[in-house]
């Protein structure tokens, strides 16, 4: 009986460990294979609307509301944010330096010279970074992942 | 048993079980509804660290120079660059971000706020499932609190009387802010 007992603990600690470091945050990406981000930003035209999943470490995350997050590429200095509905996921602080999979619609974002200075100005104050307007220097055109699900680490 | 008298009895006791949660939820919104000036559910410490400039090589070589200069512990759990000079290292709970090239370092170590986070995350409704349920029963006896209220006094300070100002001023203030904010 003893070891029977021994033995369900330990069954348990396993499927309970494994399932621990693994969390999903809103609806579990699907069954296929992410796509590489240099992939997305080579040919991004290409995958505007569809819906993307994508692999690699979190390097940040929204500090506030827990709305956002950014995601390493298999490249040097590519990320992509990965936007969450306000509330309906939130992404805790903790996740930054974690690996993730997440997925959702690969979006286009189009802003003007001013929209893209307040846009980076709202960042560096919510990141508490220092922020210089000269550093935008005219119309933007980036792209992220309108999330709909993730599962960290 | 008249209906005035189930309805105090309704009131108390409705009163009583949602008193805990009422106060929970009070304070987590004030936190949340000043989001834009602070940070609700975490204490973040920065620490600069100035550091004799790094050449810029490979992003390993990179981390093992940092940790070596800032005199971290041991190496990081993962890493990344947003630009050749800008490395981020990552360690659990915690991280840095150094320009190499300026030999200017961060290291930002976020803390939760002590239960103020607990009650954010069940006012915002972060467990979702039950939880949704139950918030979803303290809703409605809330809307139960709020009605019986109404009706507990009788006479001039009862509904036909004061009452009657100051629930008539408590729906005033809503309706101006809608009309105002929305449609003016």
């Amino acid at each position: 009986m003893k070891k029977v007992l021994v033995l369900a603990a330990a069954i348990a600690f396993v499927v309970l460990g494994a399932t621990a470091f693994a969390t999903t945050y809103g609806k579990a990406p699907g069954a296929g294979d992410p796509v590489k981000l240099s992939e997305l930003l080579a040919s991004p035209e290409q995958y505007v609307g569809k819906i993307v999943k994508v692999e690699g470490v979190i390097t940040d995350v929204c500090a506030k509301r827990g709305c956002w997050m950014a995601i390493a590429g298999d490249k040097e200095f590519q990320s992509i944010r990965f936007k969450v509905e306000d509330g309906v996921i939130v992404i805790p602080l903790e996740a930054k330096g974690k690996q993730a999979v997440a997925e959702g619609t690969f979006t286009k974002v189009e802003m003007t010279k001013e929209q893209a200075i307040e846009a980076a100005k709202h960042h560096a104050e919510e990141q508490k970074q220092p922020f210089d307007p000269a550093s935008v220097t005219g119309p933007t055109v980036t792209y992220q992942l309108m999330g709909t699900g993730a599962i960290i680490e | 048993m008249n209906w005035r008298k189930l309805n105090r009895a309704v009131h108390r006791d409705a009163g009583y079980f949602c008193a805990a949660l009422t106060i929970v939820y009070a304070i987590s919104g004030l936190a949340v509804n000043h989001v834009s000036d602070w940070n609700p559910n975490y204490k973040i410490e920065r620490v600069e660290k100035r550091f004799t400039s790094i050449p810029i090589t490979s992003r390993e070589e990179m981390v093992a120079a940092l940790v070596d200069r800032l005199d971290l512990p041991g190496a990081p759990k993962s890493s990344f660059r947003s630009a050749p000079h800008l490395v981020d290292l990552f360690y659990d709970g915690w991280s840095v971000r150094a320009d190499a090239q300026a030999g200017r370092a961060t290291i930002e170590r976020p803390r939760d706020r002590a239960l103020l986070r607990d009650a954010n995350f069940l006012h915002l409704n972060h467990p979702k499932g039950l939880w949704t349920w139950f918030a979803d029963g303290y809703a409605i006896l809330l809307a139960l609190l709020a009605i019986s209220g109404l009706f507990i006094l009788r006479g001039r300070n009862g509904i036909t009387g004061r009452g009657l100002w100051f629930s008539l001023a408590g729906l005033a203030v809503p309706v101006v802010f809608v009309v105002v904010m929305r449609y003016l």
